[in-house]
């Protein structure tokens, strides 16, 4: 897909919800869920970049995102860092953490690459509910329940005043999801996409696999620390229990919508997901199984998601395209 | 010999702590040695692994507890629940697995569905029989007690029932039609197609025979600890790990790994306390994968 495309969805999903609390600021709910959107949009593109783009089957990225969380988290409520540092610390963390867990990944091939990211992901939930956790100030299985909200020059974002605090997150997801158009567009995504299809010809051209996948690790989890810790301050509560499959799935149910390796696509996604559980609420204890049928549903019949539709009939419309 | 009270007692600590490790390393045999096979076999990671353990000990459970199946205790429903976990296993290869195979990057979606597939049974397990932990009555009753060893009839079932079924899985593999027909599948697919194997046959059936295997772990550990909903994550990452550790589609890596990792869980856990065990797993897991990507006894590249 090119530039212009990807924008020009970017631009208008985006768009579309920078106008949305005109109408519905007032009610609290709905921007809470439009918030959750623009957060969960930036950590899908990050799973997608990993997973379509540069083919890392990575389940890394939810554990990522708690971790950057919980990292914010501890050090504004235990150490009184101010949350705008905060929020950078835990992305440069997230960041080393990912290339820690990117370097056993460099030699392993698929399900090797998932089992060790998913063990990361396992072992985090006991890790933060035990003592170790606990000694670092996670606050055990209770979780973080006190964590400041973000505070630029004495203006608080919290949740009494949400529009203001909307804006912000959106303008933190737009400029996370611009860094990954353009790193998807620049020389590096080509990298990706090169080691993707064949490593081996592409290391044969000079391309450093070592580099390239250690870049992805990096700033993939970078990101999603990042959202993960804005996350955290505007919610004000952590706990472990968003390691259960139940997060997890979810984000996959909208990589899937969106098509994989489609980038914008996991944007809609997460968007489309966001609205549709939702709505499933009434469901209640069903949800849950709603949304594992739906994984299963959505790789059969639907193997590109939305944007594969919508390549399709772009692609029948103007053949050379 | 001058052993002191001490001594004596810190023996048979040990002697219990490597019991505990023998019964779980066996019953991690079951699961490692099922998985692998679907592994080396078919390609074909399934996540949903730990839930068809779940399933198992839910059948048996109905069975037992539900319809109060008395007559011939464990046979029965050995008998019962072991076909029907057939039945599931090939049903889900042919109607889900098996349409993934044309698509270029299959391998990749077909984790992606079995995981949706384990989010959908976890919750179905949950929403149907509650979130509260389901016990089945022991095997056998009693302990035979040797000096101050306790040995629990139980445990010694576990392990024997345990490497029965692998010994007779063992058997199969080699001497019926249809394990050669898998072994071939598994060493040269094109070469077993050319001779005339069915091999979207053999791909299911090797699915559901490891659907049996684990389901047949599943009600042999749930006597022991309890069913638990939520549980299918940990089991499968442990089958996981233990297959990984073993080295991917080698039967006899994973053998040794379960074994290896059934006593590390079980001193872990006496040592520093159980919720360290899976730490110490993943600890392992990663020594061993830098040392050597391809696990113990995996082929190489």
């Amino acid at each position: 897909m090119r530039l212009k495309h990807m924008a020009a969805i970017i631009g208008v999903s985006y768009g579309t919800l920078a106008i949305l609390p005109v109408f519905v600021g007032d009610v609290r709910f709905i921007m809470n869920i439009l918030i959750m959107c623009v957060i969960w949009a930036v950590v899908a593109s990050c799973w997608d970049v990993m997973m379509g783009f540069a083919g890392i089957f990575s389940f890394g990225q939810v554990a990522f995102f708690v971790i950057g969380a919980y990292c914010s988290g501890i050090l504004a409520s235990s150490h009184h860092i101010t949350p705008v540092v905060s929020i950078l610390i835990a992305g440069l963390f997230t960041a080393g953490m990912g290339v820690l867990v990117g370097l056993p990944c460099l030699k392993l091939a698929g399900p090797y690459v998932a089992l060790v990211t998913f063990g990361v992901h396992m072992a985090l939930k006991p890790t933060l509910r035990g003592e170790i956790g606990i000694a670092l100030g996670s606050g055990g299985s209770l979780g973080l329940l006190t964590i400041p909200p973000i505070n630029i020059f004495g203006y608080q974002f919290s949740s009494t005043n949400i529009v203001p605090t909307f804006y912000l997150a959106l303008l933190l997801s737009l400029a996370c999801v611009l860094v990954i158009m353009f790193v998807i567009k620049s020389y590096w995504g080509i990298a990706f996409l090169a080691l993707k299809d064949s490593q081996d010809f592409s290391m044969s051209l000079g391309v450093s696999a070592f580099k390239y996948k250690l870049m992805v690790f990096a700033l993939t989890s970078f990101l999603t620390g990042i959202i993960g810790a804005f996350y955290g301050h505007f919610y004000g509560v952590l706990s472990p229990r968003m390691l259960d499959l139940d997060l997890f799935s979810t984000l996959m149910v909208m990589m899937l919508i969106g098509g994989l390796g489609l980038f914008p696509g996991s944007i809609l996604g997460a968007f489309i997901v966001m609205a549709g559980s939702e709505l499933m609420a009434p469901l209640g204890a069903y949800r849950a199984v709603t949304m594992g049928a739906l994984v299963v549903i959505l790789v059969l019949a639907l193997p590109n998601g939305v944007m594969g539709l919508f390549l399709k009939r772009s692609a029948s419309r103007v053949p050379t395209g | 010999m001058n052993l002191t009270e001490d001594n004596i007692l810190f023996l048979y600590e040990m002697a219990d702590v490597i019991i505990a490790g023998l019964t779980t390393g066996s019953v991690y045999a079951l699961m490692a040695v099922g998985m692998t096979l679907v592994y080396g076999v078919t390609k074909a990671f399934n996540f949903a692994y730990g839930d068809f353990f779940n399933m198992g000990g839910y059948f048996a459970w109905i069975l037992i507890v539900g319809l109060g199946v008395q007559f011939g205790g464990y046979l029965t429903i050995l008998a019962i629940v072991m076909p029907i976990m057939f039945v599931v296993g090939y049903g889900l290869e042919k109607l889900m697995v098996a349409p993934l195979r044309k698509r270029a990057d299959w391998e990749n979606k077909v984790m992606m569905l079995t995981l949706g597939l384990a989010l959908f049974l976890t919750s179905l397990y949950s929403v149907v029989f509650g979130v509260r932990l389901k016990s089945l009555p022991p095997i056998v009753d009693g302990m035979v007690e040797v000096g101050q060893l306790a040995f629990t009839y139980q445990d010694i079932m576990i392990f024997v029932m345990s490497l029965g079924g692998i010994l007779l899985f063992g058997w199969l593999l080699n001497n019926t039609r249809i394990g050669m027909a898998v072994q071939a599948v598994a060493q040269n697919p094109e070469g077993a197609k050319i001779v005339g194997i069915p091999q979207a046959r053999i791909f299911a059936a090797t699915f559901a025979i490891s659907t049996v295997m684990v389901g047949f772990g599943g009600i042999l550990l749930s006597q022991k600890w309890f069913i638990n909903p939520m549980s299918g994550s940990t089991i499968m990452i442990k089958a996981w790990v233990v297959t990984a550790f073993g080295g991917m589609g080698s039967i006899r890596g994973g053998l040794y790994a379960a074994f290896i990792i059934g006593m590390l869980e079980a001193f872990v856990g006496w040592m520093f306390g159980m919720s360290y065990s899976i730490i110490a797993l993943f600890i392992l897991l990663l020594a061993t994968l830098a040392l050597r990507p391809q696990g113990l006894m995996g082929k190489g590249k």
